[in-house]
């Protein structure tokens, strides 16, 4: 048991340390995940469609799903402190160097740069998801298209508040997309 | 030592209560902390955010888990950085083992993947906000420039698919040279 524990903290290790987030950590979950004999390769594609589809980080998702299958709420937690390793060495290294160097020239100097850098990342987000998010098939999907502009007024226009959006967008979702 | 410890535990209840909305990747809740915490708590600047997002997005690891963690770290130390990614875990670790244990169910069931559409759909509207209000932040920088900046990163990013890590590499870069031109001007 605390070997597999181990097992799957330290599997989970090497997908966050070497991934930066999103999609480019699949591969790897592939691998391990079917190298240790703890799920083939069909139920690898579910996990991701389940980690898709669900509120969360697709990494953290991954980990909870691949944890409680391979050795119940104890497997979860050590494959969901495996990915969140680096986040707390290399971050929380960063976050000390950050916070102590911030007010100096050459650190403030750096800022003014990347800040814009920063936005444009967002806006790039924004973008990719855009296309993902109103296009299917090739093809513009009205309903998507109508929840988004609606959501972009209360949001940017009126100020309303994220969750009360997400709500509003949910509702709106059972009401006029069509059905799969 | 009590004041802290009551701040990193609010900060645990803070992210416990965002974690249950991650969507698209977990910029939504960059948004939402541009809200909470910029816009109505005024604890945070927007430049402050820029370089919490720009540190945490250019580190190994989840993205938010990151976020929340430098958040934390500024916010009240390591125990608040801490506390802050356990509490934005929370949630989507309760949530997947449910749909885990009723995974089939949970994939055939038409409503879900209609509410999933139409969240899908305000993700990008929620984003734009937070950047609109963002990128109003103040910067020396002449606006040309800025924007110039702006949108070389942008299409970098989702025309050329380049990593944001060595995106926000090249920032750093280009902030050097910045620094030199600014200590040869003498300022």
């Amino acid at each position: 048991m605390i070997g597999t524990l181990l097992a799957l903290f330290w599997s989970f290790c090497k997908i966050g340390f070497t991934s930066f987030g999103g999609m480019s950590m699949i591969p790897l979950i592939n691998s391990e995940m079917v190298s240790h004999g703890w799920m083939n390769a069909m139920e690898v594609t579910d996990i991701v469609a389940i980690a898709e589809m669900t509120p969360g980080p697709l990494g953290l998702n991954c980990a909870t799903f691949a944890g409680i299958r391979v050795a119940g709420i104890l497997g979860a937690l050590s494959a969901n402190l495996g990915v969140l390793a680096p986040t707390f060495t290399i971050c929380a290294a960063a976050a000390v160097f950050f916070e102590k160097f911030k007010n100096g020239a050459v650190l403030t100097h750096i800022m003014v740069l990347v800040r814009p850098v920063c936005i444009g990342l967002i806006w790039g987000v924004i973008v990719t998801l855009a296309r993902t998010n109103y296009i299917a098939g090739g093809a513009i999907q009205p309903d998507s298209v109508i929840i988004g502009l609606l959501c972009a007024y209360l949001v940017v226009g009126r100020g309303w508040s994220v969750p009360k959006v997400i709500g509003v967008a949910a509702v709106l979702g059972i009401v006029l997309c069509p059905a799969v | 030592m009590k004041e802290k410890l009551k701040t990193a535990l609010g900060l645990y209840a803070y992210f416990f209560r965002i974690g249950w909305f991650i969507f698209g990747g977990g910029w939504n809740i960059v948004a939402q902390i541009q809200k909470d915490f910029v816009e109505k708590q005024n604890k945070l600047t927007g430049q402050e955010l820029l370089d919490i997002v720009s540190v945490g997005r250019s580190m190994p690891g989840t993205m938010i888990g990151n976020v929340a963690y430098l958040f934390g770290y500024h916010q009240c130390g390591a125990a608040g950085g801490v506390l802050a990614v356990l509490g934005i875990i929370t949630p989507p670790m309760i949530i997947l083992s449910v749909v885990t244990v009723f995974y089939r169910a949970v994939r055939d069931n038409p409503y879900v993947a209609r509410v999933l559409n139409g969240v899908r759909a305000a993700v990008c509207p929620i984003i734009l906000a937070a950047v609109l209000k963002l990128q109003k932040t103040s910067s020396p920088l002449p606006r040309p420039v800025f924007w110039a900046v702006v949108g070389a990163a942008c299409v970098a990013s989702f025309a050329f698919d380049i990593s944001s890590v060595l995106i926000v590499a090249a920032g750093v870069l280009m902030g050097l040279i910045y620094h030199l031109m600014k200590r040869r001007a003498g300022t």
